[in-house]
């Protein structure tokens, strides 16, 4: 039958792995350690992402009497905002109205400093009148340290950054080398196309003094030959500055009969071309240097160019490892010379291999794209390429769409574009790109949606997209909106007070075991390694939000300096209004005013505090405190 | 025929067109997958017998249909086979600690390394031709996990062994019930639900004497503060809970505060889940030991766990695999004993009759004499245990040469090397599970094969184990 046979063709597509029966090169992230990236997850983020309807606007805060939309003038007229909303007129979409103050300096606040606002700061923006007062928090917020907190900790995941992965250990010196570095960096706001230089031509001798040479560790691979190394280094930089993780699967075989249907650039990119990528990493060394004598580790490690057993060009001769042998084909050489795939170039005579990739990556358009594709998804949720590490260099510009049947990839070419070029007119400034970004009227439209929401039209912008916040956001927000601070002791970084100060996710702030270290792993924060982080929800979450210590000395009055130890002599209307904007940032609605006037106002004072108690534990458990919507 | 024959026989008849595997597709969501579906454009699953969400068998099996629940123990690292269930004596290597004496059934056995265990060999059934497709640690725990090649087709999308029991156990779990149907312990990198919904994924936790972490309303006050705390976050919170406007994650967080209420204060959930230092002494006083003991516990409560994982890591062992304070034999007795604690408390309890105990390690280690660095390297060959569930205990199936290098008999019907695709197989046969059963839900569209390519019995279940 002619359907048996059909479904005997699927089950057979797949099977060439099984084929040659014993895999021992099959080390492709795609599908190892790193496949939960593509469980799920168009279902995931499209289930999250267009989770708001039309009743949201009954059921989030009412627009409060003196909140003001008049600050919006901001955005309008930017060219950016004017690509955007062209896209939605042009297919038929509303966009929905901007969102209040509230929302906004809630949003805004959480997506550039991972904090809820406190009260001084919701109630001085609320009462400005001023035209700029969106802007000028703005300002406020990129210059605070809590700026450089939030994007150390998204940078370290980027960029791998953790004492241990499953092939290399940078132990916790040369993590906290790698953090010192990025957050440095951030504190300079040094351009980003610097950024990239350094780490991907880090060269030195000690990866416990010079953090950036923990960026090429990461790409160490264990039990295989050296190439196994570079074609990692490689496969790490071109997923990371150049949002093109498929040099992975190319790196292990020909696009041809792989890719055809996903990348039109990679489908008839070959693994030769990939190893001349690979090829820049050829000199490059990576020596574990024991740090003190004797046994066991620590250890630390050099980078060092055409040392040890890294002084040749890329070799084909390896029949063992972590990928498919490489062996030259008749009439290949058995050597490849790096060559930058995009631009053909090689190093200039006398430049080191990587200085020449990292000269290379840099001045390619494709970076620019990529990182403020990053960038853009981290404000939005969805990025204009999604997931943005699946970039098709192919079909990228607008000038030049690809042959039919493919398409151009971004859901909106132009403003993609757009983002990049200004990037690059600001010197690679991470600032300048989040300012444009929070300044758009894009950014700052409402999740509420007036009439019915087509998910369809996520990928327009059109309605602020929600989503649970991130471990150490909803750790640091417990934090503000409680007064009550938390401490850690960190090896080699000393006190930290915010989990979004940690310098990595894993075993942070102390091992297995450690009550605050569950807390903050049941919100799926991953382990940089081969655990991603995840914003899905979970049984253990409700759990926590309900039992967990950290949330129970946080609704306590007797806790020193709590939010109810120094609120609960207020008036019972001041008092719920204190909590509401303490803890959800805005102001009750008029039903849940009435709600907890009704509770408050039961029984005597005793009964009055275990009320008040109760009802600050209910706000913390509340859905509108753990999304940022 | 070999499996490998029928690979190839099943390739010669149907070439492999290398359709893109389903990661090289452009991505479909399942809603946008079953919209397409639905206006007609994808064509396949349309035209076929086959609907969309239809759940079909295409081989009558019989199960074995012996267990009703399941305890995986996964050997994180992978263990020497050749030190221990499948042993060798290496002159010259292998330390005199070790004691192997010859066992009826079994063969040489290292009392050294498991003094305790060897009191339990009649339960235990050893299978050594079982032998590992991948020697990379991630992929292989992966592997193991799912029952199949994580590279391959729907290796990606492919839930853990645990959620597809959760799954299928479901319409037998009880309204009284409330333990999670799939718990994984000390496995904080146990693999999830895939593209099953979140419900059917491991409930991760750590043992402890105190119980399962903030289950308990006695910190915020006792039940009557928690039982008010609870209608008040109703009352305030509904609106944004129950259809709610916004969507699927804040409807599936309200479901799982739900089944989290229903935890909390619950007699059943401190008393599986606590445990006395005298019993965690019994069981070695170790991470693993108190995952065995409250695993037996959980168990024996009755509240809907059925799959159990239990990590046990340490044992990927390239220098000094003979160290005596950090080598194989600290491991093993930390193994000793809470694996022979367990198997003895679920065989007075009566539990052990139907409940599966599986227990491998990614692969085996390299054989003979060891490296230059005092340890033992990655290998294929290794070995797999199995017991409880009427499994037949003393003895080993399948032999390997001299030097554990290979297999010499492979001791089962299919005459060829046992795989992990067979362990799944096994698992699902032991629960009265179909393992041919195709879903027609998953979200490329193609059918997922609970155990790939059984429609063909290309892999099966050890039958053996109950002959």
């Amino acid at each position: 039958m002619k359907n048996s046979t059909t479904r005997q063709c699927l089950l057979a597509i797949g099977m060439a792995a099984c084929l040659t029966a014993e895999v021992q090169h099959a080390d492709c992230t795609l599908f190892g350690p790193q496949r939960d990236r593509f469980v799920r997850v168009p279902d995931r983020d499209l289930q999250i992402l267009s989770a708001t309807s039309s009743e949201v606007a009954a059921t989030l805060p009412p627009l409060p009497p003196r909140s003001r939309s008049g600050a919006l003038q901001s955005g309008t007229g930017s060219e950016l905002d004017d690509i955007l909303f062209a896209a939605m007129r042009a297919n038929g979409v509303t966009p929905a109205e901007p969102a209040t103050d509230q929302e906004f300096i809630r949003r805004v606040t959480l997506d550039l400093t991972g904090r809820i606002p406190t009260v001084p700061e919701l109630t001085s923006f609320l009462a400005d009148s001023g035209p700029n007062k969106r802007p000028a928090l703005v300002e406020r917020l990129l210059a605070s340290p809590a700026w450089v907190d939030k994007w150390t900790m998204y940078f370290g995941d980027l960029f791998g950054n953790s004492a241990v992965t499953s092939q290399v250990r940078r132990a916790a010196d040369g993590r906290n080398a790698f953090y010192h570095y990025i957050k440095s960096s951030l504190q300079q706001n040094k351009p980003y196309d610097q950024m990239a230089r350094e780490l991907i031509g880090a060269t030195g001798q000690n990866s416990y003094e010079q953090g950036e040479l923990n960026f090429p560790v990461g790409g160490f691979m264990g039990g295989g030959p050296q190439q196994d190394t570079y074609d990692r280094q490689a496969a790490d930089a071109a997923q990371i500055f150049l949002g093109i993780a498929h040099v992975d699967c190319l790196l292990c075989h020909d696009g041809r009969r792989h890719l055809d249907s996903l990348s039109l650039w990679g489908k008839d990119f070959t693994r030769s071309q990939a190893w001349g990528l690979a090829g820049f990493y050829a000199r490059t060394q990576l020596t574990r240097v024991p740090a003190t004598p004797g046994r066991p580790n620590p250890y630390y490690w050099s980078v060092l160019n055409d040392f040890g057993r890294s002084r040749a060009d890329y070799t084909l001769n390896t029949t063992s490892g972590n990928r498919p042998e490489r062996l030259p084909r008749p009439g290949q050489s058995r050597t490849v010379a790096p060559v930058y795939p995009f631009s053909g170039r090689g190093p200039n005579p006398g430049e080191s291999y990587r200085t020449a990739l990292a000269r290379e990556i840099t001045a390619d358009f494709q970076f620019s794209r990529a990182a403020v594709n990053y960038v853009w998804k981290q404000f939005f949720g969805l990025g204009f390429v999604d997931p943005p590490d699946q970039f098709d260099p192919a079909r990228l510009d607008p000038n030049n769409p690809p042959p039919d049947p493919w398409t151009l990839q971004p859901s909106n070419p132009q403003a993609l574009r757009k983002l990049a070029q200004d990037f690059i007119a600001s010197r690679y400034d991470l600032q300048a790109l989040q300012r444009q970004i929070v300044n758009s009227r894009v950014y700052q439209l409402s999740a509420r949606y007036q009439g019915v929401w087509n998910p369809t039209w996520d990928k327009y912008y059109a309605r602020h997209l929600i989503r649970r916040l991130d471990a150490e956001e909803i750790h640091d927000s417990l934090v503000i909106a409680s007064g009550v601070s938390a401490t850690y002791t960190l090896p080699g970084l000393g006190q930290v007070n915010w989990a979004m100060q940690f310098p990595e996710t894993a075993n942070t702030p102390a091992g297995r075991g450690n009550a605050v270290t569950a807390f903050l792993d049941s919100f799926l924060r991953g382990n940089r390694d081969d655990v991603l982080r995840s914003r899905e929800t979970s049984l253990p979450q409700a759990l926590n939000l309900m039992n967990d210590n950290f949330i129970l000395i946080r609704a306590r009055v007797a806790t020193p300096n709590s939010l109810l130890a120094r609120s609960l002599g207020q008036p019972d209307d001041q008092l719920v209004t204190t909590l509401w904007l303490n803890v959800l940032s805005r102001d009750p609605t008029d039903a849940e005013r009435a709600a907890a006037l009704d509770k408050l106002r039961g029984g005597g004072s005793a009964q009055r505090t275990r009320n008040a108690e109760n009802l600050l534990w209910a706000l913390y458990n509340k859905t509108d405190f753990f999304f940022n919507y | 025929m070999t499996d490998k024959q029928k690979f190839e026989r099943l390739l010669t008849r149907c070439p492999v067109n290398h359709s893109p595997l389903f990661f090289e597709r452009p991505h479909l969501s399942r809603r946008r997958f079953f919209q397409i579906l639905g206006s007609g454009v994808s064509g396949y699953f349309v035209a076929a017998p086959l609907r969309a969400g239809e759940v079909v068998s295409r081989a009558g099996v019989t199960t074995q249909n012996k267990a009703k629940n399941v305890i995986f123990i996964l050997l994180s690292g992978a263990m020497s086979h050749i030190d221990t269930f499948d042993f060798k004596n290496v002159p010259g290597a292998t330390p005199s600690t070790f004691a192997p004496e010859n066992v009826t059934g079994i063969g040489l056995f290292p009392t050294g390394l498991f003094p305790k265990l060897k009191n339990n060999l009649s339960d235990l059934a050893i299978v050594r031709s079982m032998r590992a497709y991948a020697l990379v640690h991630g992929l292989a725990r992966t592997w193991m996990q799912i029952g199949r090649n994580p590279t391959s087709a729907l290796g990606a999308i492919a839930p853990n062994i645990g959620s597809v029991v959760a799954l299928e156990m479901e319409p037998q779990r009880l309204a009284t019930q409330v333990f999670p149907t799939f718990l994984a312990l000390n496995s904080g990198d146990a693999i999830g639900a895939g593209y099953f919904a979140a419900r059917y994924a491991p409930f991760k936790a750590e043992p402890a004497a105190t119980g399962l972490r903030n289950t308990s309303s006695t910190a915020a006050g006792g039940p009557g503060v928690f039982n008010d705390r609870w209608s008040l976050l109703h009352l305030l919170d509904d609106p944004l809970r129950v259809r709610s406007p916004l969507g699927k994650p804040a409807e599936d967080m309200d479901a799982f505060y739900a089944q989290a209420r229903a935890m909390v204060d619950n007699p059943a959930v401190a008393q599986a889940f606590m445990f006395s230092a005298a019993d965690s002494q019994r069981y070695g006083n170790t991470a693993f030991g108190n995952a065995c003991l409250t695993s037996q516990q959980v168990l024996a409560a009755n509240q809907g766990t059925r799959y159990i994982q239990i990590t046990l890591g340490g044992w990927d062992m390239h220098q000094d695999i003979y160290d005596a304070t950090d080598g194989l034999a600290p491991l093993c007795k930390t193994l000793d004993d809470g694996l022979s604690a367990l198997l003895g408390d679920l065989q007075s309890s009566g539990l052990l009759h139907e409940t599966l105990i599986v227990m491998q390690g990614e692969f085996g280690r390299t054989v003979g004499p060891l490296t230059g660095d005092g340890g033992r390297d990655h290998f294929l060959q290794q070995f797999i245990l199995f017991a409880g569930a009427g499994v037949k205990g003393g003895r080993a199936l399948g032999r390997t040469d001299p030097t554990g290098g290979f297999v010499e008999d492979y001791g089962w019907s299919r005459n060829r090397e046992f795989r992990l695709e067979d362990v799944q197989a096994t698992i699902y046969s032991a629960l009265g599970i179909d393992w041919t059963k195709i879903r027609t839900d998953d979200p490329f569209g193609r059918g997922f094969e609970y155990v790939p390519y059984a429609k063909d019995d290309v892999y099966g279940p050890l039958n053996e184990l109950w002959a």
